[in-house]
């Protein structure tokens, strides 16, 4: 709870670090209407499509020094000589990044897929989705960013981007369910299956990483 | 010093032979196909490349499993080395099957469970490439490596079994090692030679390069120099 804490207030310090995330995400969200041609339909049918890339990429964007500060102060340095379970202070480091950035995102966009496709019966079905896939990308990207710590973001998105391709074929999946009122609950308990997979297996693999990268 | 070297000439020419006489049979011996005509002929190289590039990636993971369990360094080595062999003959499968997909399909590309894992694949063997050659500390690099191929395998038994999980443009496998083959036996004899050929010939690769591998990453030891 304590290293919740710490980590939450250590976040909000950084307004850059959540804030212009969000914003992005806003401004791609207003911005991609203008490139279709204004009809109602074809704005809803491609909003899905933009709407899990735009997640994708500003999570992509949030995570990019999740791990770097840390290491460049010495703080994770402290971390891993402390006593404490490195993989646990990491998995909540990444919990408060998505608290922070994850979940306003995820109700943002469901607002805007309510605006945009006029159905609120989407909004209801279309935030468990995101709140669970944006944890699951939250967790991949750092694993890429810790992979690549020193060497900047571009080759942690290069290496882990592949990995999360499966998971937008089924969030595509999810989208089609939705749009034929299919039940889509069986999509979500796959997702939060992988989820829980992840947020067990990642924390170690990461401070793992960390571990060699101190050596 | 390199115990494989008495052994590479058999393997390099009896594959050779094999896959050339398999690819001669398949070509010219084998009738036309019912529904596809003459197309389906480059099956006897889409086949074996899209089987080699998962079982490199296989082996791949089983020896970063090995270099991360018991520290062994040539396994890591041996990683190395598949990777470029790995991406090149995805590249091969998949433009195969873009060539392949035209006459059946009528399209080069299509947004198909299977080929996008296997674009993924390609895509996952060139970040492994970049990602060890931007470290310059070599044994940093080679435990990343490891990691990244041994959590990237997730993707292996997806593009197995995305012909089966989703209702897709590619048809799911012809040959199974529990069901009689829905290919015909005229037909599956070369392909069997030439997947058998084409594995000996990569594996011929294989043995060049992580020797050159070895040998670029020992070379300040004594006996390399003897060696070379």
């Amino acid at each position: 709870m304590q290293v919740i804490k710490f980590e939450f207030l250590k976040l909000l310090k950084k307004s850059r670090g959540w804030l212009g995330p969000i914003l992005v995400f806003i401004l791609i969200m207003v911005a991609y209407p203008l490139t279709v041609e204004v009809s109602d339909v074809e704005l809803s049918q491609s909003f899905f499509s933009i709407l899990w890339i735009a997640a994708l990429l500003v999570i992509m964007l949030a995570t990019e020094d999740i791990f770097l500060e840390d290491f460049n102060d010495g703080t994770l340095e402290q971390y891993a000589i402390l006593q404490k379970n490195l993989s646990f202070i990491i998995g909540s480091k990444v919990f408060v990044y998505w608290l922070v950035i994850g979940v306003p995102i995820s109700i943002i966009g469901t607002i805007f897929c309510v605006g945009t496709t006029s159905q609120t019966a989407f909004g209801y079905q279309i935030l468990p989705v995101l709140l669970v896939s944006t944890y699951i990308f939250m967790n991949v990207f750092s694993f890429g960013n810790a992979l690549s710590l020193t060497k900047g973001s571009v080759l942690g998105t290069l290496v882990t981007l592949p990995l999360l391709l499966p998971l937008l074929i089924i969030l595509g999946k999810v989208v089609v369910a939705i749009n034929f009122d299919l039940n889509y609950s069986g999509f979500l308990l796959l997702l939060l299956g992988i989820l829980s997979i992840i947020i067990m297996i990642i924390p170690m693999i990461i401070s793992y990483i960390i571990r060699a990268h101190l050596e | 010093m390199f115990q494989v070297n008495r052994a590479y000439p058999y393997i390099f020419y009896l594959s050779l032979i094999t896959y050339l006489l398999s690819i001669f049979w398949g070509l010219f011996l084998t009738p036309e196909d019912f529904v596809q005509g003459n197309s389906y002929r480059i099956i006897y190289l889409h086949v074996p490349a899209s089987f080699i590039s998962q079982s490199l990636y296989l082996a791949m993971a089983i020896a970063s499993a090995v270099y991360l369990i018991w520290k062994v360094k040539l396994s890591v080595y041996l990683v190395r080395s598949i990777a470029p062999i790995g991406a090149v003959t995805t590249f091969i499968a998949l433009i195969s099957g873009s060539i392949w997909g035209i006459p059946t399909w009528g399209t080069w590309w299509a947004w198909d469970a299977r080929i996008v894992s296997t674009l993924i694949l390609f895509i996952m063997y060139l970040g492994l490439i970049s990602l060890h050659d931007s470290f310059n500390n070599n044994e940093k690099a080679d435990k990343f490596l490891s990691i990244l191929v041994l959590v990237g395998s997730v993707n292996i038994p997806i593009i197995k079994m995305s012909v089966e999980w989703w209702s897709t443009l590619h048809q799911p496998a012809s040959i199974t090692l529990s069901e009689k083959p829905a290919i015909d036996l005229v037909m599956l004899y070369p392909l069997f030679g030439s997947i058998i050929g084409f594995t000996g010939l990569i594996t011929c690769l294989v043995i060049l390069s992580s020797k050159l591998q070895i040998i670029k990453r020992e070379k300040n030891k004594s006996w390399v120099k003897d060696y070379v």
